[in-house]
């Protein structure tokens, strides 16, 4: 099969990637594992929290601070720029409404009621303009009965520190009366699915309603919403305060919601989506990549002009790490780990844990290294690049849409020199 | 309960499994008791070892006596601690590379200690445990099993206390209160208010544990002891089904234990300095050994998930230069400091294992009896431990958690509340813990924090190590235990903790966990910003 690129990985930066390319005609297949990092998703988009010392106000600013091998210095901080325009705007073609700029940081308010910067916001989720301080004066947060992937007493005891009112209310719905029953079926996503139906929805509504406060916020876990935004406008137009959500352990609704959504736009494009596979092997010849094979399309390589590798981090099994070293397990690209296995990781699991910012180095155009040299053909982008570290620097899912674009441009452009 | 300075007949020293042991043993033979633990219950070796309960098998060579001793202690637990104590039996097996004919001097040396030993066709050992080395050239199959040290430890403070004794964890002992060469008392450092309480006992019982030598100096008393690091691996589920030992003298990581769903490969033995033994880390050198040497015995394990590495210090006492300790005798040592310093009022109750520590406590506790005139003679052979009066039935009609806590918890399941649904939703996946379960481990089992919670549980043990449950567990112990601020602290505390086991085998699917649960804490969450944990809090 023949197409003009290729993307490994189906997540956030393979996504990205491929509508960007589909959106420009392009002829894209994504080979998607499964599972990606959106499930893990805090319901805001980050471009850079941290700059490694301090919380950063204006992320594009902030840029400068980075080390060189981090991939928005590799882009440049005037292309960072506009490429997050145009991140947003490409969020928006495939549905999803989102409030943020990248020169100004605003902040989003963890399940553990503490506020960490971000950059676009879902619709519908409870964010703050300054760190640490709360928009409310009094807060209602609410507690669905038997579900504990949503730690309300931790929530409740950060906002208070923050200065606000907080009041529980618990919540029992009759519409997860089966869902309580069975141990494991009080998931976020679980939920989701029952509120998708009116008449939950309208329950929901209703006990909402009926919560005797004059607070000026009701926070809700974030387990509405998940094949599109559709649940909570029904939801919010019955409920007769304002309403805003929190984010909840994983499985994450609003990271489902977004990977539905950007899947189901690429399809639309014309985007071939070959779900459940993985390439395992890909053939080169100098500094070209010829074919790839899947797992299950063994007998059927896969061919393009472009390769791009989206395929994560160690998490995503973009990365492998065994006894003796750190590697890249289609093509072998080279990475920024030292071979000595006592190096990647210290003691302090809160600290600055070196492993998080390995990964494929590059050269200036994003085309990764094998043996010291770039492959002409191929490009990295997402959470498989070197430099970056998502959990202390807070840039996981912007690197991942900026570095999309970031290639999807370069191939577009080439294709006009062709 | 207002115990500042109450006079006792005996106070024990150490919340492991000799002086929970000792503590009910003196309870029951009428003595007024009061157990002080520094941490948790089981904070030292009795947390850290293989969960194995010897048959004897493995010293039937080389130190008879302490054989014997296990073989008898070995058919007592099954008895007293069922709920415990998991019967799956072992294997001794020889390799290409060992010698065959010392299997004829092991059985011999076995049966002359009176352990059952079967030599078995290496064909037949194959069937039975199908992860063992196919390369082997002999089996003898031998009555080890795998054992709880956790709820064993749990059940002996439980039953003390039902006989009597107070029972105090997370108070220090600084200081013996001594005059008149007498050990009157002790002063404890309540480890969260930071008050000192004085008590006085007519006896006090040393059962530190290789902490017992630093006890002793508080009364000027020096014991050689030998400080015995063991390291270990748990693997992320359990490849087998009966203990896998190696047929030929004891050596490093030769055994392998089945533990509820995970296995552990262990050990090694060297000798560390007395000031380390409050922080031992696993180093490269052992996790190389402790796989090489694990794949020996089951070749799956090569490719089978490490979920941490951890260490136990042995309170081995000293008797002469061996620098690994092996040769040393696990022989039970119980010292009268009256006799052997001149200080009247005080015993010391060390060496010994695990297995052995209803008899160490019977011998402790006769001394203490015999000091004071006491006649009572010991009932802990044959009185079931609390949760092990009799045997519960298992049933597939029941839920994985019901069964599941009445593994852990014997009888005690029955008051585990599990009457709305909220109750009987699930906090830990991987092994099956209930919310009910959690508000009764919070609310009857001593518990003070996460990892005790861990401990009484098993939550967070399992092949997730805590990914999510300790999270919801933690939220849990905020609202049944009061104190919400302590228990988010108590999460990044426990994942802290976790991380130190995970630390030296971070690479693989363990690595690749790790950094899924730093993303949902410390990314997703914002952990690390909503703790005000200060470094050794509890």
């Amino acid at each position: 099969m023949k197409f003009d690129t290729i993307i490994m990985g189906g997540g956030l930066s393979g996504l990205t990637c491929g509508i960007a390319l589909a959106q420009r005609g392009k002829r894209v297949a994504i080979v998607a594992g499964g599972q990606n990092t959106l499930h893990f998703f805090s319901g805001s988009m980050e471009l850079l929290g941290n700059d490694g010392n301090n919380d950063v106000e204006n992320p594009i600013e902030a840029i400068a601070q980075l080390s060189d091998l981090h991939p928005y210095k590799i882009i440049g901080a005037d292309t960072v720029a506009a490429l997050a325009g145009k991140a947003k705007k490409l969020l928006a073609d495939a549905g999803i409404e989102t409030t943020g700029e990248a020169t100004h940081n605003h902040y989003r308010i963890t399940p553990m009621g503490v506020t960490k910067p971000a950059w676009l916001t879902l619709d519908g989720l409870a964010t703050a303009t300054q760190p640490g301080t709360l928009p409310w004066s009094k807060v209602c947060l609410i507690n669905l009965e038997g579900f504990i992937d949503y730690p309300i007493d931790f929530a409740a005891n950060g906002l208070s520190k923050m200065g606000a009112k907080v009041e529980i209310a618990d919540i029992t719905l009759d519409s997860l009366r089966r869902a309580r029953r069975s141990a494991t079926e009080m998931r976020p996503t679980n939920l989701a699915k029952i509120f998708t139906s009116s008449s939950s929805l309208a329950q929901l509504a209703q006990a909402i309603n009926a919560i005797d406060t004059d607070a000026d916020v009701v926070l809700m876990p974030a387990v509405v919403g998940i094949d599109n935004d559709d649940a909570s406008d029904i939801l919010r137009a019955q409920v007769q305060r304002e309403l805003l959500m929190l984010a909840t352990l994983p499985p994450a609704v609003p990271g489902v919601r977004i990977n539905a959504a950007l899947r189901h736009y690429f399809q639309m494009l014309g985007g071939r989506f070959i779900m459940g596979d993985t390439v395992t092997t890909a053939a080169t010849q100098g500094d070209a990549v010829t074919e790839v094979r899947t797992a299950k399309l063994q007998e059927m390589p896969l061919q393009a002009d472009d390769y791009v590798i989206a395929t994560g981090s160690f998490m995503s099994r973009g990365l492998v790490a065994n006894f003796e070293r750190v590697y890249e397990p289609i093509l072998d690209l080279d990475t920024n780990a030292p071979a000595d296995h006592s190096l990647w990781s210290q003691y302090g699991m809160m600290g600055d844990q070196p492993y998080m910012s390995y990964g494929v180095v590059t050269d200036a155009n994003l085309h990764p290294l094998k043996g010291g040299k770039p492959l002409a053909n191929v490009f990295a982008i997402g959470q498989l690049l070197a430099g970056h570290n998502p959990v202390v620097m807070g840039d996981g899912t912007g690197v991942s849409m900026i570095t999309a674009l970031a290639v999807a441009e370069q191939i577009i452009g080439s294709t006009h020199l062709k | 309960m207002d115990n500042k300075n109450k006079h006792y007949d005996v106070i024990v020293i150490g919340g492991g499994i000799t002086g929970a042991g000792v503590a009910r043993d003196c309870a029951m033979r009428g003595l007024s008791v009061l157990l002080l633990e520094r941490f948790d219950y089981t904070n030292g070796a009795t947390g850290r070892n293989h969960g194995l309960m010897h048959s004897g098998a493995r010293y039937a060579v080389t130190d008879k006596e302490s054989a014997t001793e296990c073989i008898e202690e070995n058919m007592i637990l099954r008895k007293i601690a069922r709920h415990c104590v998991e019967e799956t039996d072992g294997l001794f097996i020889t390799l290409p590379e060992d010698d065959l004919a010392y299997q004829q001097t092991f059985v011999d040396a076995c049966q002359a200690a009176g352990i059952r030993a079967d030599i078995i066709d290496p064909a037949e050992a194959r069937i039975i445990e199908p992860s063992v080395n196919p390369a082997l050239t002999g089996a003898v199959r031998i009555p080890d099993a795998s054992i709880d040290p956790f709820r064993l430890t749990i059940a002996n403070v439980i039953d003390a206390r039902l006989h009597g004794a107070d029972a105090l964890n997370y108070h220090e002992v600084t200081e013996l209160i001594i005059s008149q060469n007498r050990v009157q008392g002790v002063k404890a450092r309540d480890m969260h208010s930071g008050e000192i309480k004085e008590f006085y006992a007519d006896v006090t019982i040393n059962a530190a544990g290789i902490w017992g030598m630093l006890i002793a100096r508080l009364a000027g008393i020096t014991i050689n002891m030998f400080p015995a690091k063991g390291a270990l691996l748990i693997f992320g589920h359990r490849v087998n089904k009966m203990v896998i030992n190696r047929c030929r003298k004891p050596a490093n990581a030769d055994i392998l234990v089945p533990d509820d769903t995970v296995c552990v490969i262990g050990t090694t033995s060297d000798r560390v300095p007395i000031e380390s033994v409050d922080d031992m880390r696993v180093t490269d050198a052992e996790v190389r050994l402790l796989l090489a040497e694990g794949e020996k015995l089951a070749p799956s394990l090569a490719t089978t998930r490490i979920l941490r590495a951890y260490a136990g210090v042995r309170p081995l006492v000293a008797s002469d230069n061996d620098p690994s300790g092996r040769s040393i005798s696990r022989g039970i040592v119980c010292l009268d400091h009256e006799q052997r310093d001149g200080m009247a009022g005080f015993i010391t109750i060390t060496g010994g294992k695990m297995m052995t520590y209803r008899l160490m406590a019977q011998i402790a506790t006769d001394m203490a009896c015999s000091k004071q005139g006491n006649t009572s003679t010991c009932q802990t052979a044959t009185t079931p431990l609390p949760g092990s009066e009799q045997p519960v039935a298992g049933s597939a009609s029941r839920s994985f958690a019901i069964n599941a806590a009445q593994g852990r918890h014997g009888t005690f399941a029955s008051k585990i509340k599990l009457e709305t649904d909220t109750d009987r939703a699930l906090v830990c996946e991987c092994e099956g813990v209930s919310v009910g379960e959690i508000k009764y481990a919070v609310q009857s089992q001593h518990v003070h924090n996460l990892v005790s919670l861990r401990r009484r549980t098993r939550v967070g043990m399992g092949t997730c190590q805590g990914k999510l449950c300790a999270c919801r567990a933690a939220s849990l112990l905020g609202r049944f235990g009061s104190n919400v601020e302590k228990a988010q602290n108590d999460l990044a505390g426990f994942l802290d903790e976790r991380w130190k086991g995970v630390k030296p085998v971070a690479w693989g699917s363990t690595l690749r966990e790790a950094q899924l649960t730093a993303t949902i804490y410390q990314g997703l969450c914002g952990l690390d910003k909503a703790i005000t944990r200060k470094e050794g809090d509890i």
